[in-house]
C-alpha cells in the first residue's frame, strides 16, 4: 500500500477539486474545514473507499475526522483493511 | 427549556412517569427521572455560582442529555440562554455572548461536570442590542449568520407554547410518540422535535453530528427505537431511503428546509408505508408559517408550501407596493402566532418587522421571499428578492460570501453564483482575479474562507484567474455568464 496517499491524492482532486489547482493540496491540508468535501461528499467517499478497498464499513464506526485530511483517510483506509484482513 | 409550562410538564413526566425514556443518544439512554436528577445537580451549581440573573447564560447547543439538562436547569432558576452553534469560531461567539450580555459560558462535560468560562464585557458590542428578559423570551436562537455572526433571535415562552400547542394537536402527538431529532439543537426545528417532545412526555432520539451524515448508524436509530415521528431536510431522507428498507413506525414525515425532489419523494413513499407527510415551511424568526399534504404518488415536479397555518397571516406585496387578493407573485409578508418581537439588535428590525401592510394590528415579517398564489389558493415558493440561496437548507448571502473573499490580499475582486443542484438544493461557485503577480489558488483561498464564514457558506468550487471578470454593459460582474460558463464547462 505504499501508493495509497498518492491514490488518495487523486481520488480527491479527481471527485472533488473540479479542475482547481491542486498544487497545494498537502497531506495535511483540511478537506472539510475548507468546503472541498461536504457532508454529501463524505457520503460519497465512504462509498468510494469501501468499494474501491473493500473496508467492510458497516462493521466500523465512522467519524467526520477519519477523513478530514488525505493523510488522515489514508491512515484510515489502513488500519480498516488490516483489520479487516 | 423555552417555557414554564415546559418545566411543570417535565417535573409532572419525572413524577408521573419516571421510568418512561426522554432522550436517546447512542447507546445512552436518559429516563425523565434521571433528566430531571440531572437538572436538580446542575441547578445546585449554578445556585452556587450565583450569576446575575440580569445577564442571560451562554449554552453552546451541543446535542447530548447533559446539555438539555443544563438548558432546563437554568430556564427553571430564571435565566435566560444563549444557545448558540457549538461549531461557531471562538470570535464569533466572543461578539454574541457580549451582544446579548452573557455573563459565563457554561457546558456540560460527559460526566456531567458543569464548566464555566468567564465572558469579558464589552458595553461597547452591546449597544443597540435590548437586554433579554427571561420571564418573556427565555431562550435565545441565532440565525445561521454567512458573515460569522448571526442574529440574535429571542423566542418568547408564550409563542413557544402556542406554537407547542398547534404541532402537538396538527401531527397528533403525545406521550406514546418517538420522535427523531436530526437538526442541530440551536436550530429552530428543535422547538419541535426535541422542546414539544419534552413537554409531552414523548421520547426523543437525538443524532449527533457524528452520526448525522452515517446511512447505517440513522437508519438504526430510526429502526431499533421505533421512532414515530421524522423532520428533517432532504439530505436526512436520502440517507434513510438509501439501501430500500422501510420504516414502519414512523406515523409523521415532515420534510423542511429545502425543496424534496420527485424521485426522492417517491422512494420516501416506500420507505415510509405508514406514514403522512407534510412539507412544513418557515424561519427562525417567525417559526412554522405554511403547510402542504404530501401525497408523494402523485407529487409534481415541484411542491408547494401550500396554505398558512391556522392563525397566521400571509400577503403578497407586488413591485408597486400594491398588496395582492387572488393569485399572482409578490414578496410574502408573514405574521404567525409563534413569532419573536424582533432582534436583539434594534436597528435590525428596521423595515423587516413591519407594521401590517393592510393596516391590521399585527406585526409582519418581511420575508424577502418571492411567492405566487396560483387560483386555488396554494402558495410556492420562487426564489429570493436579495441575493440570498438555500444550501443544504441554510440560508446564504451570496453578496457575504464575496464580500469575504475579496477581504484576502491576493484578491483584486470575485463573484459568487448559485448553482443549482439536484443534492444541495443550491450550490456555490466562486470566480475569482487575483492581483497582477500573485499566484494565489483556490485551496489558500478556501482557507481564508473557512476562517471567516461557516461551512455551508463556503464555494463548493473556485476558479482563480487572471483574467478580470467578465461585465455586463452596465459594469457590474456579468453572473449569468459566469454560471452559464461554468455550467458549459462542467458538461464539456
Amino acid at each position: 500500500m505504499s501508493n495509497l496517499p498518492q491514490e488518495i491524492h487523486a481520488y480527491v482532486v479527481g471527485e472533488f477539486l473540479d479542475g482547481e489547482d491542486p498544487a497545494d493540496l498537502t497531506p495535511e491540508f483540511d478537506l472539510i474545514e475548507s468546503g472541498i468535501v461536504d457532508s454529501l461528499g463524505l457520503v460519497r467517499m465512504v462509498s468510494h473507499l469501501a468499494g474501491a478497498y473493500a473496508i467492510p464499513i458497516d462493521d466500523i464506526p465512522l467519524k467526520p475526522e477519519h477523513f478530514r485530511s488525505i493523510g488522515a483517510i489514508a491512515a484510515f483506509v489502513e488500519t480498516a483493511t488490516r483489520a479487516a484482513a | 427549556m423555552p417555557s414554564l409550562r415546559l418545566c411543570d410538564a417535565l417535573a409532572a413526566h419525572a413524577r408521573d412517569r419516571p421510568g418512561a425514556v426522554a432522550l436517546v443518544l447512542g447507546e445512552q439512554v436518559t429516563t425523565y427521572r434521571r433528566l430531571a436528577d440531572l437538572a436538580d445537580a446542575l441547578a445546585d451549581r449554578l445556585d452556587r455560582l450565583a450569576a446575575d440573573r440580569g445577564r442571560p447564560l451562554c449554552v453552546p447547543a451541543h446535542k447530548t442529555p447533559g446539555t438539555i439538562a443544563l438548558l432546563v436547569a437554568a430556564f427553571r432558576a430564571g435565566y435566560a440562554v444563549l444557545a448558540p452553534s457549538p461549531e461557531l469560531g471562538p470570535a464569533a461567539r466572543a461578539e454574541l455572548t457580549a451582544q446579548a450580555r452573557c455573563s459565563a459560558v457554561l457546558t456540560v462535560d460527559d460526566d456531567g461536570v458543569l464548566h464555566r468560562d468567564t465572558v469579558v464585557q464589552d458595553d461597547a458590542a452591546a449597544r443597540g442590542f435590548d437586554v433579554p428578559d427571561p420571564a418573556v423570551a427565555p431562550l435565545l436562537l441565532t440565525t445561521s449568520g454567512s458573515t460569522g455572526t448571526p442574529k440574535i433571535v429571542p423566542v418568547e415562552a408564550a409563542a413557544f407554547d402556542r406554537f407547542a400547542d398547534w404541532a402537538t394537536g396538527h401531527f397528533g402527538l403525545d406521550a406514546g410518540d418517538t420522535l427523531l431529532s436530526y437538526a442541530p439543537l440551536n436550530f429552530d426545528l428543535s422547538l419541535l422535535d426535541v422542546w414539544t417532545g419534552l413537554r409531552l412526555g414523548a421520547a426523543v432520539v437525538l443524532v449527533g453530528q457524528a452520526a448525522a451524515t452515517d446511512a447505517r448508524r440513522l437508519h438504526q436509530a430510526v429502526a431499533e427505537h421505533e421512532v414515530t415521528f421524522v423532520q428533517g431536510v432532504p439530505l436526512l431522507y436520502r440517507l434513510l431511503t438509501q439501501d430500500d428498507v422501510r420504516y414502519p413506525h414512523v406515523r409523521t414525515v415532515i420534510c423542511t428546509g429545502d425543496a424534496t425532489p420527485r424521485p426522492l419523494l417517491a422512494r420516501l413513499g416506500a420507505a415510509f408505508p405508514r406514514a403522512r407527510f407534510h412539507n412544513v415551511f418557515g424561519c427562525t424568526e417567525t417559526n412554522d408559517s405554511f403547510l402542504y399534504g404530501i401525497d408523494p404518488a402523485t407529487a409534481g415536479e415541484r411542491i408547494p408550501i401550500g396554505r398558512p397555518l391556522p392563525g397566521v397571516r400571509a400577503l403578497l406585496v407586488d413591485d408597486a407596493a400594491r398588496i395582492l387578493d387572488g393569485p399572482g407573485t409578490g414578496e410574502l409578508y408573514v405574521s404567525t402566532p409563534f413569532q419573536t418581537s424582533g432582534y436583539l439588535q434594534r436597528e435590525r428590525n428596521a423595515g423587516v418587522f413591519v407594521p401590517a401592510p393592510d393596516g391590521g394590528p399585527e406585526v409582519f415579517y418581511r420575508t424577502g421571499d418571492v411567492v405566487t398564489r396560483d387560483a386555488d389558493g396554494l402558495h410556492w415558493l420562487d426564489g429570493r428578492t436579495d441575493f440570498q440561496v438555500k444550501v443544504r437548507g441554510v440560508r446564504t448571502n451570496l453578496q457575504e460570501v464575496e464580500n469575504v473573499l475579496v477581504t484576502h490580499p491576493d484578491v483584486a475582486e470575485a463573484a459568487v453564483v448559485a448553482l443549482p443542484d439536484p443534492e444541495a438544493g443550491y450550490r456555490l461557485h466562486a470566480q475569482v482575479t487575483r492581483r497582477p503577480g500573485t499566484t494565489l489558488s483556490s485551496l489558500p483561498l478556501r482557507t481564508h474562507s473557512a476562517a471567516h464564514l461557516p461551512r455551508h457558506a463556503i464555494p463548493s468550487s473556485v476558479q482563480v484567474s487572471d483574467a478580470p471578470l467578465p461585465r455586463t454593459a452596465t459594469g457590474k460582474p456579468d453572473r449569468n455568464l459566469i454560471k452559464a460558463l461554468h455550467q458549459k464547462g462542467h458538461q464539456a
